[in-house]
């Protein structure tokens, strides 16, 4: 804001709280999922004409998902996966041991990055019989889910 | 109680330790065990107690030595719940679904547990890619491999 040419000429104090009330303003409305009488209202108060209420209420629709997209994702949560890479190998034999024949697979959990820090990802390996296991878990969630979308 | 003394007996044990260890690890077959003994010059009797003692514990001796090869953190199980976020001190009024799980994992002779989160729509893509890693083993290719190498 500071940089706009159109904006050369006006005090950078007054632009600054120009800007901190119109991001506030912003902000508060996207929080609490305001519509739009309900910010119109609140403009006429602070005494706006109509022409202004209205180009701010037009641009406001026009990012409202957007900005409550970005909300929504501000906050704290657990590690959040966001994608499964697996390998699937067959043992022959190991120093200690030869002849071992088994299938083994290793499973990496990809974790999304965050900007504070971000978590390495999750690798394990596990059996055939382990993975049924973990699917079958993971399909009872989804199915809780499904049912709970039911009700 | 054996009327020999410490160094015999201990050599004995360590003798026969090792005897025991390699021909797990190698799982070599009663003929060749039988081969191999033959050499020390045993009586054929004490021949069929080696024999009887390796066939006994090499399943438990393979168990073991199994453990001592290098590991990766290995799964152990998952626990997980269902979840909806109502609001957040950003937002209020959300609908937000989300599985939260607890993975316990073996390591290092420990166990770990990891609070992970995921959405229901990275649930349905972790489930389908993971059972196609298990259909794998039923493959052609795969099950050609495990003919051949055994």
């Amino acid at each position: 804001v500071l940089d706009d040419p159109d904006l050369k000429d006006i005090d950078p104090t007054v632009l600054k709280h120009c800007h901190a009330a119109a991001a506030t303003c912003i902000l508060e409305a996207g929080k609490h999922q305001a519509d739009i009488s309900a910010i119109s209202t609140c403009l006429e108060d602070c005494k706006l004409d109509k022409e202004r209420i209205e180009q701010f209420c037009t641009e406001y629709q026009k990012n409202k998902d957007a900005l409550e997209i970005l909300l929504g994702s501000i906050g704290r949560s657990p590690v959040h996966i966001t994608d499964v890479s697996w390998r699937l190998e067959y043992q022959i034999k190991n120093n200690q041991l030869h002849k071992t024949y088994q299938p083994s697979y290793l499973v990496t959990l990809n974790v999304e990055k965050s900007d504070s820090g971000s978590h390495p990802d999750v690798s394990f390996s596990c059996t055939m019989e382990q993975l049924q296991d973990l699917v079958g878990k993971l399909k009872d969630a989804a199915k809780s889910l499904e049912r709970a979308t039911q009700m | 109680k054996l009327n020999i003394d410490v160094d015999t007996a201990q050599h004995g044990v360590e003798g026969l330790t090792y005897l025991l260890i390699e021909s797990s690890k190698l799982m070599i077959s009663e003929n060749d065990f039988q081969d191999s003994i033959h050499a020390l010059g045993f009586s054929d009797e004490l021949n069929k107690s080696l024999l009887q003692l390796y066939l006994d514990n090499r399943k438990e001796i393979r168990g073991i030595l199994g453990e001592l090869s290098p590991r990766l953190p290995s799964y152990h199980s998952l626990e997980w719940r269902l979840d909806v976020q109502l609001a957040s001190r950003s937002l209020r009024q959300q609908i937000k679904p989300a599985v939260t799980m607890k993975l316990y994992l073996n390591q290092n002779e420990g166990q770990t547990a990891q609070v992970l989160q995921t959405d229901p729509a990275t649930l349905l893509h972790l489930i389908q890619q993971l059972e196609q890693a298990l259909g794998q083993m039923k493959t052609n290719h795969c099950r050609r491999i495990v003919r051949h190498m055994k």
